[in-house]
């Protein structure tokens, strides 16, 4: 029978995975850019999370603790993810990544005009 | 590492290997660039949750640097491939 311990990283180690794999199947089926960020972005930096977490609950209490070394990748991962996810999602509106056809509001586009004659759009 | 978190991370780590394919996937396929940068930013996370996965499957931690290491390179990657998607170049 397995301890609490093991019993707790056990589940954070199941439910990050769970979430990383919902994040590849919204990556595989959402239908454009933007919708593929949100999959990314919030599924993605809690599942990665959560299995670090499990991991150092794992080694917790054992000669080998590495605590520190894994506050600092959450800390880091949740610092840098939201910054990454929100820079990519402004460069591809700027270069007029098409939305999907079942988009039934854009309100950027009131507030931001498009800048057709600064947009690099790669291929 | 006991016998339960072994299985449990074989678990995981098939899991996890899916996930890499299908963000592999997305992107060789990936329409625009910005689909592949967006895949590039998953497949850096799922490449960390590997790292956590084997250093409790091989009851070791010599890899666990890389952990944090990876997050911050991936965000590297994401940041300057967005800057070069919205002015055309990096600095």
């Amino acid at each position: 029978m397995p301890s609490p311990v093991e019993l707790l990283a056990a589940a954070c180690l199941l439910l990050g995975t769970f979430l990383m794999v919902v994040t590849g199947l919204g990556l595989l089926r959402l239908p454009d850019v933007f919708c593929r960020m949100h999959a990314a972005g919030k599924a993605g930096t809690l599942g990665v999370v959560l299995i670090i977490l499990g991991t150092v609950v794992a080694f917790a209490g054992t000669a080998n603790d590495v605590w520190f070394r894994g506050l600092l990748a959450v800390l880091f991962q949740f610092l840098t993810t939201p910054a990454a996810t929100h820079l990519l999602a402004r460069a591809a509106y700027l270069c007029e990544y098409p939305l999907s056809e079942r988009t039934a509001v854009d309100e950027l586009r009131i507030v931001l005009p498009s800048r057709p004659d600064q947009a690099f759009n790669q291929e | 590492m006991s016998p339960f978190l072994s299985l449990i991370s074989t678990i995981c780590l098939a899991a996890l290997l899916a996930t890499s394919a299908a963000s592999l996937y997305r992107m060789l396929l990936g329409p625009k660039a910005a689909d592949r940068a967006v895949a590039f930013d998953v497949l850096a996370n799922v490449f960390v949750g590997i790292i956590c996965v084997l250093c409790v499957w091989w009851d070791s931690v010599l890899y666990f640097d890389a952990v944090w290491i990876l997050t911050l390179v991936g965000f590297l990657g994401s940041a300057s491939i967005a800057r070069y998607l919205e002015r055309g170049r990096v600095f």
